[in-house]
C-alpha cells in the first residue's frame, strides 16, 4: 500500500513540477516549434526571470507571486529587443548560427548576472513555504508548488488562447507556415516575430519567477532547463502549444517516478533517452503533424 | 592546396616542433598544448561539420571515449598503446550509433540529437561511480614520464599535423568531393551515385577517431578527468566554435580558429578575469553577426567574388534582350 | 528488349494520386518526351524512375532488372542519370568540380575525374567557365551544367526534367541538337516538358502525354498534336472540334 502512495505522491509532485515545465515548454514551442528559432538561451531567460523577481522582492518586499508579473513584462521587452536587434538578421535555415548566437547571449547574460549579484546561492523566505496541504494521511503537497501550479495553468491557458485566437497569434502561425506569402497579406513579419519571441521568452521568465520561492537561485540555474525545453517541445510535437503543455506535465511525472525508483541522478538521463526515442521512432511527437 | 603551399605548411609544423627550445615554462607549453589540441579537434570536427555540413554539438562523446579509455584500461593491465586504440574503437562505435540515428534527422534535430547522445554518456559516466569514478572523477596515467609539458606539446603538434594532412588529402580526393556534395545538396549527391548514408558515417568515423586521440592526450596530461569536463557540452561547443570561427570547410580555418580562440581565452582570463565568459559570449555574437563564414571563409568568399567579378568584366557580355 | 519499362506504376501522396497506372516502354537509343501541364505527374514519374521515390503499385524495370525499390544512388550506378526540374548546382563548387562529381562514379582519381569533366565541358561548349563557381551562373548555363554532370556518370538513360524551362528558343534548339547527339552515342533520353514545342517536334522519336497522373496518349509528335484527347486536356473540351 505504501508503494502505491509513494508512487501517487511522486506522480502528483511530478504534475506540480510539470506545470512549470509546461510553461517553459510552451514558451519554447512558440520560439522553436512555431518560429523555428533554436534558442539556446531559453534557460538563461528563465534565470533572468528568477533574478528579476528576486530583485523586486528584495528591494520592495513584493511577493514573488505578484512580482513575477513585472519580471515577465521586463523579460518580454528583453526578448523583443533581442529579436529586433540580433535574431531577425539570421536567415531561417542557419540553425547552427542561431545556436551559436543564443549560446553567446546565454554566456553574456549569465556572466553579467554573476558580476552583478555574485555567484553565491541565495534563497528567499516566505511564510507560505512552510505550509503543506494534506490529502489524507499519505499525501502531502507543498503549498508554493500548488500556487505556482494554479498560476501556470491560468497563464498557460492564456498563452494558448493568445496563440490560437488573437490576430498576432494567428499571424505568427501564418508566418511559420509560409514566410513568403505572409507579408503579402499585410503581416508585418518582423514585428509579429519579435512579439512572438518576446512572448516565448516571457513564458520562460514567468516560470523562473514562479520557481523562485522553491529553488535556490544562482547564475547558472537556468542552464538545465534549456535542453529540457527542447525535449518537451519535441515530445509534444513541433508547433503544438498544447502538445508542449502536455509533454511538460508528462516529463515532470516521468522525472519524479524515475527519481523515486532509480534515484535523482538518472532523471535527466531519462529525459534525453525519451528525446532520442521520440526522434527516432515518432519524430512528429505526441500532437505534432509536422515532418522532421 | 598547391604543392608549394604544402611545403610551407610542412615547414611551419617543423618550426612548431622546435618551439620548446625557446619556450621553456611549463605553463606556457600547456597553453600551446591547448592551442594545438583544439586545432586538431577543430580539424577533426571540420571533416563532418565543415566538409559534410553535419553540424554536430556532441563531439564530447568521442573526446570522452578516448579520455576514459586511457583512464580505465591501463589500470586493468592493458598496455597504453592498446588503450589508445580501444579509445578509438569505442569512439567509432559511438559514432556508428549516433550517426545511425542522427543522420536521418534534418537541421536542428540533428544538432539536438548529437547533444542528447553526449549528455546521456555524460550522465551515465556520472552515475556509475564504480566503473568510472562517477562525479568525482578518475585518474589517468601519464603517457610521458620525462619532460612532460614539452612531450605533450609535441604530441599535440604531431596530432594536429596528422589531422591537417588528413584534411588536405580529403579535400582533394573523391571522398572529399562526395562530402562537399552532401553538404551542398544531398539529393544531388544521390543523383550522381553517392551513397550518402555510408559516406556520412565514414566521415564521422574518421572524425571520431581523431577526436578520441585528442581526448586521450588531454586526460593524460591533466592526470584526472571528470565527466562534467571531458563529456560536457562545453567541450563540444569549444570544438565546434574553433572550427566555425576559423572557417568551417576550409583547411586552415580550424587551426586559425584555435589560435585565435585559445589565445583570446587566455588573455581574457588573465586580463578580464571576472568577466571573461562575458567577453567570450560577446565574441561569439560578433562572429555570428559579422563573420558567419569564419575568418578564412570570409577571406575566401571575398577572393572568390573578386575573381568572378574580374572574369565577368573581362568577358565581352553580349547584352541580350531576351524573350522566352 | 526495352531499355526501361514501367508496368502499371501508381504513386499516391496522401489522398492525391500523382501517377495512375502508367505503363511506359523506352527503347535503347530513343529520345522520348513526357509531356503534360504542371501537376500532371511528370516529375513524379522521373523521381520514381530515378529512385528518389518508390511506386505504391507496379514495377519498374531497367535493362530487365527490377529497380522498383532501388535507392537513387544505386539507380545512378546502374546507368540512369537525371537532372532536376529546379536545378541543383553545387553552388560553392566550380563548374568543373560539379561535373567531376559525376565523373567520380567511374574513377577514384581526382586527375582522371577532372580530365573526364573537361572533355564533357568542351563538348557542351562550357570550357570557358570551367573554373567559375556555380553560384551566380545564368539559368541556361546551369541547365547545361546539370546535363554535363549527369552525362559524366556515363548513363545509358538520362532523365531531363523540364529540360527547356527558362531557356530562350534559340537556347532550346541548341539543346535539341545536343539531345540528337546523345542518341548517336547510344544514350536514351526522356525529356519532360509542359507542352509540345519546337524542340519536341524536332527530335522526339516518341511523345507520351500525361494528364492528372494518367497516360492519355502516345505517338510521334505529329500524331500526338492532333489527338482530340490531348487537345481536350490542354484547351478543354470545346476545342476538340478544332482537330483536322
Amino acid at each position: 500500500m505504501d508503494a502505491f502512495f509513494s508512487a501517487l505522491q511522486a506522480i502528483l509532485n511530478g504534475l506540480l513540477t510539470g506545470a512549470l515545465y509546461a510553461l517553459i515548454g510552451m514558451g519554447m514551442a512558440l520560439i522553436f516549434g512555431v518560429m523555428r528559432i533554436v534558442n539556446f538561451a531559453h534557460g538563461t531567460f528563465l534565470m533572468l526571470g528568477m533574478y528579476a523577481t528576486y530583485f523586486i522582492f528584495v528591494k520592495t518586499g513584493l511577493n514573488p507571486y505578484f512580482g513575477f508579473i513585472l519580471a515577465s513584462g521586463f523579460l518580454f521587452c528583453l526578448g523583443y529587443l533581442v529579436y529586433r536587434v540580433l535574431l531577425r538578421h539570421m536567415p531561417v535555415q542557419s540553425d547552427f548560427m542561431q545556436i551559436l548566437l543564443t549560446l553567446g547571449l546565454a554566456l553574456i547574460f549569465t556572466d553579467a548576472i554573476q558580476l552583478t549579484f555574485g555567484a553565491d546561492y541565495h534563497q528567499i523566505n516566505l511564510p507560505l513555504l512552510a505550509k503543506n496541504v494534506h490529502l489524507g494521511s499519505h499525501i502531502s503537497l507543498n503549498a508554493p508548488w500548488l500556487v505556482s501550479f494554479a498560476l501556470a495553468v491560468v497563464l498557460g491557458s492564456g498563452m494558448y488562447w493568445f496563440v490560437m485566437h488573437t490576430m498576432i497569434g494567428r499571424a505568427a502561425r501564418a508566418i511559420a507556415q509560409n514566410p513568403y506569402a505572409s507579408p503579402l497579406v499585410g503581416i508585418n513579419v518582423h514585428r509579429v516575430q519579435a512579439v512572438s519571441f518576446g512572448l516565448g521568452v516571457a513564458g520562460a521568465g514567468i516560470a523562473g519567477g514562479l520557481l523562485l520561492p522553491v529553488f535556490y537561485i544562482y547564475p547558472t540555474v537556468g542552464d538545465q532547463f534549456t535542453l529540457k525545453a527542447f525535449v518537451i517541445v519535441v515530445l509534444g510535437g513541433m508547433g503544438s502549444i498544447q502538445g508542449a503543455a502536455v509533454a511538460g506535465l508528462v516529463l515532470g511525472v516521468v522525472e519524479n517516478l524515475t527519481s523515486l525508483y532509480w534515484g535523482n541522478e538518472w532523471a535527466l538521463a531519462v529525459d534525453f533517452v525519451i528525446f532520442l526515442l521520440v526522434l527516432s521512432l515518432r519524430p512528429s511527437g505526441i500532437f505534432g503533424s509536422q515532418r522532421v | 592546396m598547391k604543392r608549394s603551399e604544402l611545403v610551407i605548411a610542412a615547414f611551419c609544423f617543423a618550426a612548431c616542433l622546435l618551439v620548446p627550445l625557446v619556450v621553456r615554462a611549463d605553463y606556457n607549453l600547456q597553453v600551446l598544448f591547448r592551442v594545438f589540441l583544439f586545432a586538431a579537434m577543430g580539424l577533426a570536427w571540420n571533416l563532418v561539420g565543415g566538409y559534410t555540413g553535419q553540424l554536430s554539438l556532441g563531439h564530447a562523446a568521442y573526446f570522452g571515449a578516448g579520455a576514459y579509455a586511457m583512464a580505465l584500461l591501463p589500470p586493468l593491465g592493458v598496455p597504453i598503446w592498446l588503450a589508445l586504440v580501444m579509445g578509438i574503437v569505442a569512439a567509432v562505435a559511438f559514432a556508428a550509433l549516433i550517426g545511425g540515428v542522427s543522420f536521418r534527422l534534418r537541421g536542428p534535430y540533428f544538432v539536438l540529437a548529437t547533444i542528447a547522445f553526449a549528455e546521456v554518456l555524460r550522465l551515465v559516466a556520472k552515475n556509475l561511480p564504480n566503473v568510472t569514478g562517477g562525479d568525482v572523477g578518475t585518474q589517468v596515467p601519464s603517457l610521458f614520464t620525462h619532460a612532460i609539458s614539452r612531450s605533450f606539446y609535441l604530441a599535440a603538434v604531431v596530432l594536429t599535423a596528422a589531422a591537417f594532412g588528413i584534411t588536405v588529402w580529403v579535400s582533394r580526393s573523391k571522398f572529399g568531393y562526395y562530402l562537399m556534395a552532401i553538404r551542398e545538396d544531398e539529393d544531388t549527391a544521390l543523383s550522381v551515385g553517392v551513397n550518402t548514408a555510408r559516406v556520412k558515417l565514414e566521415a564521422l568515423f574518421l572524425s571520431a577517431a581523431i577526436t578520441a586521440l585528442g581526448g586521450a592526450l588531454y586526460g593524460s596530461l591533466f592526470l584526472f578527468i571528470v565527466p562534467d569536463q571531458v563529456l560536457s557540452l562545453d567541450i563540444s561547443n569549444e570544438i565546434a566554435i574553433v572550427a566555425m570561427l576559423g572557417g568551417a570547410g576550409t583547411v586552415l580555418g580550424p587551426i586559425l580558429g584555435a589560435v585565435v580562440l585559445e589565445t583570446a581565452s587566455e588573455i581574457f582570463k588573465s586580463v578580464f578575469h571576472e568577466a571573461h565568459l562575458l567577453i567570450y559570449g560577446l565574441l561569439l555574437v560578433v562572429v555570428v553577426m559579422f563573420l558567419p563564414e569564419g575568418i578564412v571563409g570570409t577571406v575566401n568568399s571575398w577572393l572568390r567574388r573578386r575573381r568572378a567579378a574580374l572574369a565577368a568584366g573581362a568577358r565581352p557580355q553580349a547584352r541580350r534582350v531576351s524573350t522566352p | 528488349m526495352p531499355l526501361l519499362e514501367l508496368n502499371h506504376v501508381s504513386k499516391k501522396f496522401g489522398g492525391l494520386i500523382a501517377v495512375n497506372d502508367v505503363s511506359i516502354s523506352i527503347q535503347p537509343q530513343e529520345v522520348a518526351f513526357l509531356v503534360g501541364p504542371n501537376g500532371a505527374g511528370k516529375t513524379t514519374v522521373f523521381n520514381l524512375i530515378a529512385g528518389m521515390m518508390h511506386p505504391d503499385q507496379g514495377k519498374i524495370l531497367f535493362e530487365s532488372k527490377d529497380i522498383s525499390q532501388m535507392s537513387a544512388d544505386r539507380a545512378t550506378k546502374l546507368g540512369i542519370g537525371r537532372t532536376f526540374q529546379l536545378v541543383k548546382p553545387l553552388r560553392n563548387l566550380t563548374v568543373l568540380e560539379n561535373v567531376m562529381l559525376g565523373a567520380f562514379l567511374h574513377t577514384s582519381s581526382t586527375a582522371e575525374a577532372a580530365h573526364e569533366a573537361r572533355q564533357i565541358l568542351k563538348f557542351l561548349q562550357m570550357e570557358d567557365i570551367a573554373n567559375l563557381p556555380a553560384l551566380g551562373l545564368p539559368q541556361a548555363k546551369l541547365k547545361r551544367l546539370e546535363i554535363a554532370r549527369a552525362l559524366a556518370t556515363k548513363p545509358r538513360l538520362i532523365l531531363l526534367d523540364e529540360v527547356v524551362a527558362g531557356l530562350s528558343t534559340s537556347e532550346a534548339l541548341v539543346l535539341a541538337d545536343l539531345l540528337a547527339k546523345l542518341r548517336e552515342w547510344g544514350i536514351s533520353a526522356i525529356g519532360g516538358v509542359e507542352h509540345v514545342m519546337q524542340v519536341v517536334m524536332r527530335i522526339a522519336d516518341r511523345v507520351l502525354v500525361l494528364d492528372h497522373g494518367s497516360l492519355i496518349a502516345e505517338g510521334t509528335p505529329q500524331e500526338v498534336v492532333h489527338m482530340p484527347r490531348v487537345i481536350e486536356a490542354y484547351l478543354g473540351p470545346k476545342y476538340k472540334e478544332f482537330v483536322q
